[in-house]
């Protein structure tokens, strides 16, 4: 818990106060540390891979079937869970649920938390949720978990994520899946 | 966007082009014009799809002229909202429903709709807000002072800061396109002097007004839009998160600090935008440095130019943004300065308490607040002049 | 494409909770002619909420929600206040802004909508408590319908802040006790009705939710109206049984009570208004 620094007291810690910015565009943030794609790439399947109950969390972007790219991301996200051996567990919106969430099966923006101390999970990608809920969910998940977060975003990416990948569509979802496929052997 | 031949044409028939070509190669003529018509000037080449106004001194004329382009059909949705409070909301709602939307006000009416700027950096709404700064009651005054400023630094909004005519230009066009950004949206407030700059007739360089900044995509946007278009179908924005069971504390804090980094993440497109945080101006070699903003950034400028006459070498390093603060520049721009002095157009001096913030023991030099003027007074560069050869404790001759 | 964004992709559906499974495939989307008689049998826009037990508020919920002509593609503008807490589980796009600006941001909401989306029919609700629209809300109220939006206001008439614990507000009856008016309210409540007529709604009613089918035939001719003329006004009785003492099953007998004084149904259609009621009716969509 960071208890020095622009974020106080206050239980979640902001990368950016750590001059820990989105990678530009082109390359993508391992820790603090801009990386070429293919490096963080390995590095996300190799976490996916090692650590215990690996889960993929789709958001709303990909649940649903509002356009042709979000059937085609939600059928590849389906094969790299299953390269990973991770487990699906989605965000399908991000309202504050009443009464309460069955954190075994869902995952809420509002207290991600839940879901990964509840599945004991240690390695984690969010894919198609929206920027800002991604982001909230990340800053809490950094400060009360142990979980090693990976951010697939379509758009800048999530420096709060322990490995943010960005402008990430549906080819670099089938690349991401080769190379998973590839550290699967060498760690396996 | 509709496809003419291989162009791209916005829904008012001109050509889009790329943020950088429209900034910096487009070819650009020199007109005279004033603050407000050049607030139309940017509009014009913005592809906004909404405006909302409100007269208010020294505003109206700049909402006027937004509501000209409306009627060419260069801008969607244009009408009178009913007050300040209900203009901010009601561009909020075009904002949330998928609009790029730019709004004007001044003085009292950025505080009537005050409660409005926290909830548009929250809904993360990349409002555009041309602020006209001028005095706030009481008294009454309808003259040029930029307190309200003060109020609006930790609205969770960006905060830039025009010089002239020129820079207003271009700060809205590039306004638009830094706000926008998917990990940055969150407002941003361009402030101008109001009178001094939105009333006075200077050179301006215009690039050609059939081109026009491609237009804003909410799908990328870091929240779905409020148009049942975008998943999740069920999305309230933004809902309550105060009940215990929907353990509060945790999404509040860092929804709040979410938008505090999403102005942080600015800072790389605003350089590229605006080029710098900053301006510098001057002898680099001077120590003596009068660090400003907008017209007093100016009349700085005009004081360093009487200060070499009399032998003194001094510069000018100008803010151009306030939020996100350019600390390392700052820092780095008066590493050799003895002396720094903060000319402003209030009586709090909220500029200086700013410098100071980020200057603790980050320079050893002597911060001097001032001279400041407010309440409509004029700032002429013969008093900073005079504050400084005082410093100096040299004879004052030729200033008034 | 609206109706898409409840689909679910084939690939992850077997990984998503039944009541969002529910909502593609047992809601009624993409028709006119739904109502409150679909409620034993469909899904549902609203899910489990916090509001009390027996609240006539959720009930009001229950039957608008049910009675909306064109759900796929509607708003709902909400306010700060009890109606607040149920927002979030609600299936369409809805916003909660400020506490009284809600016609405003609905305002903003309709001309841009209708800007961007010109072939399409996009319907925005306002529905709020009698504090957000009549007390501090009454602004931004009054002038949107001055402006003639085409937006339905819907106001849950509690005569009381019931959120924040029971104070008077301007639509609690005369006399009344309620906290912040301690010797009783004094001064007579606001006929809002009477002054949405005023002020330019096209179509304008005074009940209580005491009968769904009611509320359908008001909500749909409401919204009809509002969307080829102007702003329509709906003035709800939801009583607050917490506020006056009631238990939770006596709520509907409150509410036929006032049927009979002040909450007596009443309606106003101007003269336009009633051109679209009767061709919505030929259409046989009323």
């Amino acid at each position: 818990m960071a208890t020095l620094g622009p974020s106080h007291y206050s239980p979640y810690p902001v990368a950016v106060y750590e001059n820990i910015l989105p990678p530009p565009p082109g390359k993508a943030l391992l820790f603090t540390e801009v990386v070429d794609e293919e490096v963080a790439m390995r590095e996300a399947a190799k976490a996916m891979l090692t650590r215990e109950n690996p889960t993929i969390f789709p958001g709303p972007q990909v649940i649903y079937a509002w356009n042709e790219e979000a059937k085609e991301k939600a059928r590849l996200i389906r094969e790299l869970a299953e390269v990973l051996e991770a487990k699906i567990i989605p965000m399908v919106d991000y309202r504050p649920k009443y009464p309460k969430i069955d954190p075994e099966k869902e995952i809420n923006p509002n207290h991600p938390n839940l879901t990964i101390w509840h599945n004991n999970i240690k390695a984690c990608i969010f894919v198609g949720v929206h920027c800002h809920y991604a982001n909230v969910a990340l800053k809490i998940i950094r400060a009360e978990t142990d979980c090693f977060t990976i951010a697939l975003c379509s758009n800048a990416g999530h420096e709060d994520a322990m490995i943010t990948l960005r402008d990430q569509h549906a080819e670099e979802l089938k690349k991401f899946i080769e190379i998973a496929k590839e550290v699967k052997k060498e760690v396996k | 966007m509709q496809k003419l031949g291989e162009e791209l044409r916005n829904r008012a028939g001109q050509k889009i082009v790329d943020p950088e070509y429209l900034l910096f190669e487009a070819p650009r003529e020199k007109v005279f014009m004033t603050g407000s018509e050049v607030v139309k000037e940017a509009v014009k080449r913005a592809s906004v799809d909404a405006s909302v106004s409100y007269p208010i001194t020294p505003q109206s004329e700049a909402a006027h002229l937004i509501g000209e382009l409306w009627v060419e059909g260069y801008v969607g949705v244009y009408f009178r909202g009913e007050s300040e409070f209900g203009v901010m909301s009601e561009i909020a709602g075009c904002s949330m429903a998928g609009a790029r939307t730019i709004t004007t006000t001044s003085g009292p009416g950025t505080l009537r709709a005050m409660e409005n700027f926290p909830m548009w950096a929250g809904s993360r709404l990349p409002i555009q807000l041309v602020l006209m700064a001028r005095g706030i009651n009481s008294p009454l005054s309808i003259q040029p002072d930029d307190l309200e400023v003060s109020f609006l630094l930790d609205t969770g909004c960006m905060v830039w800061y025009a010089e002239n005519a020129q820079e207003l230009f271009d700060m809205i066009l590039a306004g638009f396109v830094v706000a926008e950004q998917p990990d940055v949206h969150v407002p941003v407030i361009n402030v101008i002097n109001g009178f001094f700059i939105s009333h006075t007739r200077e050179s301006v360089m215009l690039p050609p007004d059939d081109i026009a900044l491609p237009p804003y995509n909410p799908y990328k946007a870091p929240m779905p839009p409020i148009d049942m278009e975008m998943p999740p179908g069920r999305f309230l924005r933004d809902p309550f998160v105060m009940k215990s069971n929907y353990i509060s504390y945790a999404t509040h804090t860092s929804w709040q600090f979410e938008v505090r980094a999403a102005i942080e993440r600015a800072r790389p497109y605003i350089k590229k935008y605006l080029g710098s945080l900053i301006e510098e101006f001057g002898d680099p070699e001077a120590d003596i440095v009068l660090v400003s903003t907008g017209t007093g950034a100016a009349q700085s400028k005009e004081a360093v130019r009487l200060l070499e006459d009399e032998g003194v070498k001094a510069r000018v390093v100008k803010l151009r943004t306030i939020r996100p603060f350019p600390i390392n520049e700052l820092r780095q721009a008066v590493k050799n300065a003895k002396v720094i002095f903060v000319p402003e157009f209030n009586v709090v001096g909220w500029l200086e308490r700013e410098i100071r913030r980020y200057l603790y023991k980050h320079s050893d030099a002597e911060i001097i607040g001032g001279p400041r003027v407010a309440g409509g007074m004029t700032m002429p560069p013969e008093i900073i002049v005079k504050d400084v050869l005082n410093y100096l404790g040299k004879e004052v001759k030729h200033v008034y | 494409m609206s109706i898409n964004i409840f689909k679910i992709n084939e690939d992850l559906k077997e990984f998503i909770p039944q009541e969002v499974i529910d909502l593609e495939e047992k809601a009624t989307w993409g028709n006119p002619k739904r109502g409150v008689m679909d409620l034993p049998y469909a899904k549902e826009l609203l899910e489990e909420h916090s509001l009390c037990a027996g609240c006539p508020e959720s009930m009001a919920f229950r039957y608008i929600l049910a009675s909306l002509p064109n759900p796929e593609d509607t708003i709902i503008v909400n306010s700060t206040g009890c109606t607040s807490l149920v927002f979030p589980h609600i299936a369409l796009h809805t916003v909660h802004s400020l506490f009284g600006n809600q016609n405003a941001v609905a305002t903003g909401i309709k001309r841009t909508l209708e800007w961007r989306f010109p072939d399409k029919v996009k319907d925005v609700i306002v529905l709020a408590g009698d504090g957000a629209t009549v007390d501090i809300g009454l602004d931004c109220t009054l002038q949107s319908f001055f402006r003639q939006e085409k937006i339905t206001t819907i106001c849950f008439d509690n005569e009381v802040y019931a959120n924040t614990g029971g104070q008077e507000s301007g639509t609690t009856v005369q006399g009344h006790v309620f906290k912040m008016a301690p010797k009783g309210k004094q001064w007579p409540k606001v006929q809002m009705w009477q002054l949405a007529i005023d002020s330019g709604c096209h179509y304008v009613v005074r009940m209580s939710v005491s009968s769904p089918k009611k509320v359908e035939q008001v909500v749909k001719k409401a919204i009809y109206v509002a969307r080829e003329v102007g702003p329509t006004y709906l003035h709800f009785y939801t009583p607050c049984i917490l506020e006056i003492g009631l238990n939770s099953d006596d709520g509907l007998m409150e509410m036929r009570d006032k049927d009979k004084e002040r909450f007596k149904f009443f309606e106003y259609v101007s003269p336009q208004a009633e051109e679209v009621i009767a061709k919505k009716k030929e259409e046989g969509l009323l």
